[in-house]
């Protein structure tokens, strides 16, 4: 793709070779521990698709991730608030049945859900990390950090501590149509989640090669202050970053809403998760933040179906710490990770 | 600045993220009946009788035909009107009104003939120990009750279990948790503490009873990761190996999760049915899982799953899963004989036509509760000195109550046994058509 620089491939390839041999080796030891149980063929695809669907959510995440941080030099902790607000909003909209399909009702309050979350990921820009914006990398992981947190309260005040029902896109019920192939089991709300973020990924490589606005952000990525000589707003390409961001959150968030129970708190685990992505992806490079998604899903629900499930989020964890050795200076913007 | 001093920063600050992820409270799941923070829109009297205005008959009065009129009996009752557990607590209260407003009208007949005016003081305690214990302390202290009923939670119960005894009041809990009347160190029953409310064991035990009358011996436990879901599994793993059936394969879920690879393993492991350790909103979300992934299995939930937000949830899905049931849920579907249908249908009218609400199984725990007190005070003569009184009460709570019909069957207490349930007086139910019906044991197979 023609967003990585020359410099970038060359890194990327080994980046790929290294993830490539971790992903063959952790395999192995996924099927090894899975042959204490009685497992078949079947069993394992359906874990590589049921990964699938979660690792498709942390991919989009994970975008929103690498869209902040390529231009502004920001990990945006904050992402994990958008996911939630999409399918919370899109809820609370959708019961105030406004008309009388409920089809028409839910996507009315799904565009309405993603075009409010896009204003609060601005809000949260210009309020909050603009004013900070000659501090240091940190202090703004922690502005990040606060702005989740007071966010968070917020959703606790509005919805609830309790899990909320969305519906099904295609039942609009909680259970969901499903498709059988021999003992493999696929759900429809899985196929609009890969086809939500198939077409995600599509009209973003559109916004990034075809028009001027990508095309200055991604000038912003490669060099910021070559940008702002050649006349782009660096600061008006923050703004647009988070909102990018925020809409990209929200949109998994919204598709993933119907195969969990959306909750005020559900944005933690699932921002920390893309931020894992992200990371595998090397933070700078959109299809590898992608790859890095994909796996990441596939690999912590097999390792839940061959461990204790109560066990799933310790992987993505342990990925996140080995990366971070790995990495260190990734939390300190892309100059200083160019630096070394 | 030192590159190395903002590299370690930075590892806290992620370490921080990290466990602040891991340990993020989990919101405790309650079973939600609709509108739970609903005032209802009638009350039914004003919260509290008027104080007592009768002065105590001299004993030396001359017996004269009208019946004589003694010391008026005070029940305190505490419920979380507010707070985390408001969707419990809303219909205690409001059942304690109801109560108050009929005994206002009849007041109570003792065995000596006295009749006595009853006051219920009701309180809120906001979901709070700290608010839970102080109340409790000004109605034992103050307002000088002769029994006291509190409250919604279990913790909250916990929390007044040493002020109660200190002071030696009789109290009803209305949660569930064994602990509240048994001291979980030397399993004997706390002398002062009584609860109507049925337990996971008495769940388990009526599953285990249907799981060997449909010759099913391998099941599949599959609980939601909160203390209530572990309790529902250790009932399990402790009444199942009696009656014969293994637990070949055991897990908790996060409801909350997009994946469940547990069933998988369910399927590898050959159970013939799953039994579902959680109370909705985590039930149905399982429900519909196993349902999709092991189509023809036998699905069972637990007593708490009984509520009509297990079908809102899991639409078909729920269809042909049973599960035992407080029979207060299912009460015109009890057959006719059964004592607990009258006195269900009168109470689930008074209940609608206060609150507008349908009833729900913690306005049955509030009302037998309540029951549970009178009957006592019932049973207590008039005059001696209020510790007497107490103690009396007591007494009768723990061995009187024989048979005592309630909202959820026949109670018989003892002092071995201060809930005085059987498992046998759990409904059996099937979800059909969207509504749960009793499934009579010739039924089952």
């Amino acid at each position: 793709m023609a967003l990585l620089t020359q410099s970038e491939k060359k890194k990327g390839i080994s980046t790929i070779q290294g993830v490539a041999l971790a992903v063959v080796v952790m395999v192995l030891g996924l099927v090894a521990l899975g042959s204490r149980y009685n497992f078949g063929v079947v069993d394992y695809v359906q874990f590589v698709v049921d990964g699938l669907r979660a690792g498709a959510i942390y991919a989009l995440v994970a975008l929103g991730f690498v869209a902040v941080y390529r231009v502004t030099g920001v990990i945006n902790f904050a992402q994990g608030v958008f996911i939630m607000l999409g399918p919370m909003m899109t809820i609370s909209f959708y019961e105030q049945n406004w008309f009388p399909s409920l089809r028409l009702n839910l996507f009315v309050g799904a565009l309405l859900a993603i075009a409010i979350t896009a204003v609060v990921g601005i809000a949260i820009e210009r309020f909050t990390l603009y004013p900070a914006r000659r501090a240091l990398p940190l202090t703004k992981i922690i502005i990040t950090i606060g702005a989740y947190l007071a966010l968070q309260g917020g959703a606790l005040l509005i919805w609830g501590p309790q899990g909320h029902v969305m519906p099904a896109f295609s039942t609009l019920t909680l259970a969901d149509q499903s498709f059988r192939f021999g003992g493999l089991l696929l759900k429809a709300q899985s196929l609009w989640i890969w086809s939500t973020v198939l077409i995600t990924l599509a009209l973003l490589g559109l916004f990034f090669e075809r028009t001027r606005l990508g095309k200055a952000m991604r000038a912003c990525a490669v060099n910021r202050q070559a940008a702002q000589l050649m006349g782009i707003r660096v600061d008006t390409m923050a703004t647009i970053a988070f909102a990018l961001a925020a809409i990209l959150g929200a949109v998994g968030g919204i598709v993933l809403g119907p195969v969990t129970r959306p909750t005020y708190d559900m944005g933690l685990d699932l921002g920390l998760k893309g931020f894992v992505a992200a990371i595998i992806g090397g933070m700078v490079n959109f299809p590898m933040a992608v790859l890095g998604g994909l796996l990441l899903g596939v690999l912590e629900n097999m390792w839940a179906g061959v461990t204790q499930a109560g066990f799933k989020d310790l992987f993505a964890f342990v990925v996140l710490i080995v990366m971070l050795l790995l990495r260190p200076r990734v939390l300190s913007g892309p100059e200083a990770e160019g630096e070394h | 600045m030192n590159v190395r001093n903002v590299l370690l920063l930075l590892a806290a600050c992620v370490l921080i993220v990290v466990m602040v992820a891991a340990c993020a409270p989990e919101p405790t799941p309650t079973p939600k009946p609709p509108a739970p923070t609903a005032v209802p829109t009638k009350a039914p009297e004003p919260t509290k009788a008027p104080e007592a205005t009768k002065p105590p008959a001299p004993t030396t009065a001359p017996p004269t035909a009208a019946p004589k009129v003694g010391a008026t009996w005070k029940i305190g009752f505490i419920s979380a009107a507010t707070g985390a557990a408001a969707s419990l607590g809303v219909p205690e209260r409001d059942v304690a009104q109801i109560v108050a407003a009929e005994l206002k009208a009849s007041g109570i007949t003792g065995p000596d003939g006295v009749k006595h005016d009853v006051q219920i003081i009701i309180h809120d305690d906001q979901s709070s120990a700290d608010t839970v214990v102080t109340l409790a302390r000004r109605l034992i202290e103050q307002d000088q009750v002769q029994v006291l009923i509190a409250t919604t939670q279990s913790g909250t119960s916990q929390a007044i279990v040493s002020v109660v005894t200190e002071a030696k009041v009789p109290n009803i809990s209305m949660a569930s948790a064994r602990s509240i009347i048994e001291d979980p160190a030397t399993k004997k029953m706390r002398e002062w503490i009584f609860k109507p409310v049925p337990e996971n064991t008495h769940s388990a035990d009526k599953q285990a009873e249907y799981l060997k009358a449909v010759k099913v011996t391998k099941v599949c436990h599959l609980y939601e990761n909160s203390s209530y879901g572990q309790d529902t599994f250790a009932a399990a793993s402790a009444s199942f190996p009696k009656s014969g059936i293994t637990i070949v394969y055991s897990d908790a879920y996060d409801p909350k999760a997009t994946e469940f690879p547990q069933l998988a393993k369910a399927k590898a492991s050959g159970c013939e049915a799953i039994v579902i350790g959680a109370i909705p909103p985590a039930s149905p979300v399982m429900n519909v899982a196993a349902r999709d992934a092991l189509p023809t299995i036998r699905i069972i939930h637990g007593h708490g799953s009984c509520s009509p937000d297990l079908v809102k949830s899991a639409g078909k899905a729920a269809e042909g899963t049973v599960m035992p049931c407080g029979k207060i849920l299912v009460a015109d579907t009890l057959a006719d004989a059964d004592p607990a249908k009258a006195l269900n249908a009168k109470l689930i009218k008074a209940y609608t036509d206060a609150t507008k609400q349908s009833i729900s199984t913690f306005a049955g725990h509030a009302y037998d509760s309540l029951q549970l007190a009178i009957a006592a005070l019932k049973l207590l003569p008039d005059g001696g000195t209020l510790a007497d009184q107490r103690k009396a009460v007591r007494d009768a709570l723990e061995t009187k109550m024989v048979k005592f019909p309630t909202t959820h069957g026949l109670y018989t207490l003892s002092p071995t046994d201060h809930l005085g349930f059987d498992a046998a007086e759990f409904a059996f139910v099937v979800v059909k058509d969207g509504k749960f019906v009793v499934l009579p044991k010739d039924q089952w197979k």
